[in-house]
């Protein structure tokens, strides 16, 4: 994974509320060579989005500690921005009616948590390399 | 689980926002002199805030456009005052805080008054023109602020709710360009037509043209030649957390 980020540094956005597990997610991508930019919330991942343009969004399915399935409103204005983007969900609360929503909405994969970072690297390279 | 601090706890934090600021030139018939400056706010170093399109894009879907606006204002005043700024003071502000925020006038005058500036010295800079929600408020509030002695300046004229109506309705002092029109215009003809179209727009109405965007020679002389001449741009100087210095400034030309 390292080599291939490294000679195309991509750009990604990461959307987790979470702060251990938004610290390891930033530290895994950026050491292997990714441009990595974080949100915490759903308007500041918004913002970034609008005004950025990213090759793959990893958005955590429930922020801000609610039930209210925000990731899938990160994935929503992904599509209105960028048919492009990659998006990757994760989410703890993984019902089939949510991963169906999320596909429908156009997410490009569905990952439990916790997943380990080596399992949401690879996936994010397959992405990244079928784009 | 621990939640991390949110961007608009760090915006409105200790230390949140910084102030930079741009020259606005008065340029031509001999003259090359600072007019005033632009107070530009910025979010820290190192944060998504740091970026003045994230900044202003994330306040406005949070909805914090007046708690944002008055931060960004305390902090340019501020800044303003500790480095002696002597000349009129550009400061932004979104047309939705001057219809919402009832205690927007008496809160700048307090602001500047602590400070020991004249409101005088103050454009209020109208950004993100939008539909009105409480058109009456929006002229009420404007009418306070220039019976206090405030100049208005409206922001983006040719783009979005910043059109004729909006014009002819706010009749502001400065009429601001945007760079749309104004960076490249010496190679294209139909941008020259819109800045000649509006600044004969501003003359009829008792206002005068900046264009923002001048960021070459070639831009300077086409807008010198189409009589426009309040400028700024990277080209006449970027922003810095240094305010421009008049002497400073002729030196340059003059170097």
């Amino acid at each position: 994974m390292t080599a291939a980020a490294t000679t195309r540094p991509y750009r990604m956005l990461i959307v987790e509320d979470e702060s251990t597990v938004l610290f390891a997610l930033r530290k895994y991508f950026t050491a292997a060579g990714y441009r990595v930019d974080y949100a915490r919330e759903l308007e500041e991942a918004e913002a970034l989005i609008a005004t950025t343009q990213y090759h793959i969004v990893i958005a955590d399915l429930r922020l801000s500690g609610s039930s209210a399935a925000e990731g899938l409103e990160v994935l929503r204005f992904v599509r209105q921005q960028s048919r492009g983007t990659k998006v990757v969900i994760l989410t703890a609360y993984g019902s089939p009616e949510i991963q169906g929503s999320a596909r429908m909405l156009g997410a490009s994969a569905f990952l439990q948590k916790p997943a380990p970072l080596p399992e949401i690297g690879a996936t994010v390279l397959r992405l990244l390399e079928e784009a | 689980m621990s939640s991390p601090q949110t961007l608009l706890q760090e915006i409105l934090g200790k230390g949140g926002l910084s102030t930079l600021f741009q020259p606005i030139m008065e340029i031509g018939a001999g003259l090359h002199e600072l007019f005033a400056v632009e107070a530009l706010s910025r979010g820290q170093k190192g944060t998504n805030a740091e970026r003045a399109d994230v900044l202003f894009d994330y306040v406005r879907r949070k909805g914090k456009e007046i708690e944002v606006d008055r931060a960004c204002t305390a902090a340019a005043l501020s800044a303003a005052a500790a480095n002696g700024i002597g000349c009129p003071l550009s400061i932004n502000v979104h047309a939705s805080t001057l219809e919402r925020d009832e205690q927007w006038v008496e809160f700048l005058a307090g602001a500047c008054a602590r400070r020991g500036l004249p409101l005088s010295h103050v454009i209020l800079e109208i950004v993100e023109q939008q539909k009105f929600w409480d058109e009456r408020r929006f002229f009420q509030t404007l009418d306070q602020l220039r019976t206090a002695g405030v100049r208005i300046a409206l922001a983006d004229i040719g783009l979005g709710y910043s059109n004729y109506r909006m014009l002819i309705e706010i009749r502001p002092e400065f009429f601001e360009i945007d760079p749309y029109f104004v960076t490249g215009c010496g190679e294209r003809a139909p941008a020259r037509a819109a800045i000649e179209s509006i600044s004969l727009l501003a003359g009829r109405l008792g206002g005068r043209v900046i264009a923002r965007g001048v960021e070459s020679e070639s831009d300077l002389r086409t807008l010198e030649a189409l009589g426009i001449r309040l400028m700024q741009g990277y080209y006449l100087g970027s922003p810095d957390v240094e305010p421009p210095r008049a002497a400073e400034l002729a030196q340059q030309e003059m170097s």
